[in-house]
């Protein structure tokens, strides 16, 4: 009996052993790359390869702060376990990616490894990088090397506290999340779909604030395989809305030439850039080609809308007769630009009328909009004439909550009423002073 | 493009974007039209539009083409525009004068609207702001133009 126990416990500490061993190395490991012993080439693309590349994947927006060096890091991004700071890109030796080779760049941009082996939080998109062609990894490898300044700029630790803060169980994340390889061409598509599909998936990363997310922070899709897929989501207080064929949440009324205008110049006669999105168009989609921008529409008009959208919005007249609440705000502050009749004016001011923040069950834009006004946007190196003002010191919550549900309801708008609750939740939250603000939003 | 204002046509060389009030002052030249925050929030700005208060500040010129554009320069050829410059005349109504423009342009369309407005009607529609404080003037003087129309 003794020595059968003593056997099994001896075949059990082997097993932990090896368990233990096994895991340790596969936490640590770091994986292989195609550019394993590869050495330094002088240079493997042109300045506009890499340049372009970066403005498509949009690095500058998450690695750099307002006033701060491009890429030198520092950007703020909250998290329920704490903060977590983008770090430095530029080529600084001491505090930047310097030392990195070409194996061990493409290791943080496409799989989420550090050059020391610890793992990326995937607030990094590198489930979306994963898919980026060999060659403009490359080109953006080239590009952060020999044509970023360096800034000597010390990382910022998080402020997540142990043991939350052990970076090892990401391995098993990206066991559970990540898809390895990159993008894979749909032959049964054409050309212009696929070149669309790449830039979206891969360097556009526009799922990372489009597709909802699980319960593990995961994107819920990274394809158009599953619907999904750029169906909408929360985050920071914005609702990024459809980018599916949905009537009403979605781009269902855009054609393929209104998206191309939008990433083009910020705006059309739907809408104008606001939100997380000011980021997003003025240091990537505006730099971005013509057919380029072709292409994504063409992909993103191929992804049909889901269930659940409503009945398909349809204009209506309304007639303000300053007697429902909201009604009097509405004429005093937003009809000088929104017009009376909702129709916003031209591409330059954007409609209320059938807009996706008025229709969605989602009221965050709409809200945070009203409270904070929008970024400035600026195209071609020009500032937009017309921005939205932050009526955040002269509309109360429930001022904001009647005008809002008076828009939310007109003009066959269907989208539900705004509570008091839900505009005093976000002003405390978007506030600078809030003890738990929304970091990482428009700058 | 070409823009009517206060009957008048003008051949406007500006951008489709420029606002329209940039359009009247420095393009054609009225003055009377003023610039104070730029955000439609405070009514300096304030124009006719075919009879509607418009902020000219945050209005595109591309916006108003084909429409009546109405100033502080002719709004005394209105007849209800006339009754209330003399009502704002007869109260004493302004003290430094910038917003005034805009306040006699805001209040000439509440009284084609509404002829009788009632204390609670001017306080919604006269949403311009004064930095003197002219406010019970203006609803003095609105209340005296309503009795003479």
């Amino acid at each position: 009996m003794g020595k059968i126990l003593k056997k099994f416990i001896a075949r059990l500490a082997i097993l932990v052993v090896v368990v233990l061993v096994g895991g340790f190395w596969y936490v640590r490991h770091i994986p292989s790359s195609p550019f394993d012993g590869a050495g330094q080439p002088e240079a493997m693309a042109t300045l506009e390869q890499g340049e372009y590349i970066a403005r498509a994947s949009d690095c500058v927006a998450c690695h750099s702060v307002p006033e701060g060096k491009p890429f030198a890091g520092g950007l703020e991004m909250g998290t329920p376990m704490g903060s977590i700071f983008a770090t430095n890109i530029t080529p600084d030796k001491e505090t930047g990616i310097g030392n990195y080779t070409l194996a061990q760049f493409d290791n943080a941009v496409r799989r989420g490894v550090a050059a020391d082996g610890h793992r990326l939080y995937p607030a990094m998109p590198y489930p979306s990088y994963a898919k980026l062609s060999d060659d403009d990894v490359k080109a953006l490898y080239d590009y952060f090397m020999h044509h970023v300044e360096p800034v000597k700029q010390a990382n910022k630790p998080t402020t997540i506290k142990w043991p939350l803060n052990q970076r090892w169980p990401l391995a098993f994340w990206n066991v559970a999340f990540y898809e390895s390889g990159t993008y894979k061409a749909d032959s049964s598509k054409d050309e212009l779909w696929n070149r669309g599909a790449y830039l979206v998936q891969g360097p556009g990363h526009c799922g990372s604030c489009h597709t909802p997310r699980g319960p593990a922070m995961e994107e819920k899709a990274l394809t158009e395989a599953d619907n999904a897929y750029l169906s909408g989501a929360l985050l920071d207080g914005w609702y990024a809305p459809s980018l599916r064929g949905d009537h009403n949440r979605g781009l269902g009324r855009w054609s393929e030439e209104d998206i191309a205008t939008f990433l083009k110049t910020g705006r059309n006669q739907h809408g104008v850039v606001f939100g997380s999105m000011v980021d997003a168009f003025n240091n990537s989609t505006q730099y971005m080609s013509d057919n380029d921008l072709k292409a994504i529409a063409h992909y993103l008009k191929s992804l049909p809308g889901n269930d659940g959208d409503g009945t398909p919005w349809e204009y209506h007249e309304v007639s303000v007769a300053m007697v429902r609440p909201g009604e009097q705000s509405f004429m005093a502050n937003c009809s000088f630009c929104h017009g009376r009749d909702g129709k916003g004016r031209d591409e330059w001011i954007p409609p209320l009328a059938g807009t996706t923040s008025m229709l969605s069950s989602y009221d965050e834009s709409a809200i945070n909009v009203v409270l904070n006004g929008s970024g400035r946007v600026v195209a071609s190196g020009i500032p937009d004439a017309y921005r939205m003002p932050s009526f955040r010191d002269k509309l109360s919550d429930q001022q904001i909550a009647d005008v809002l549900s008076f828009v939310r309801s007109s003009w066959g708008n269907n989208g539900p009423a705004v509570t008091v609750d839900d505009v005093k939740a976000l002003r405390e939250h978007t506030h600078p002073a809030s003890p738990q603000p929304i970091i990482l939003q428009m700058r | 493009m070409n823009l009517v204002i206060n009957n008048k046509t003008y051949e406007i060389d500006s951008d489709a974007d420029t606002p329209l009030l940039w359009v009247i002052r420095e393009e054609v030249g009225l003055t009377g039209t003023k610039f104070g925050c730029g955000l439609a929030q405070c009514g300096a700005c304030t124009v006719l539009v075919d009879g509607e208060p418009c902020r000219s500040c945050v209005t595109p010129v591309e916006s108003v083409v084909g429409k009546q554009i109405t100033t502080i320069e002719t709004i005394e050829e209105d007849a209800v525009g006339k009754k209330v410059v003399e009502a704002w005349v007869e109260a004493q109504v302004p003290q430094c004068g910038y917003c005034q423009s805009g306040q006699v342009l805001a209040a000439t369309a509440l009284l084609k609207r509404n002829p009788n407005p009632s204390d609670a009607d001017i306080a919604d529609a006269m949403v311009n702001l004064c930095r003197c404080g002219t406010y019970n003037g203006i609803v003095d003087a609105i209340h005296a133009a309503s009795r003479q129309a």
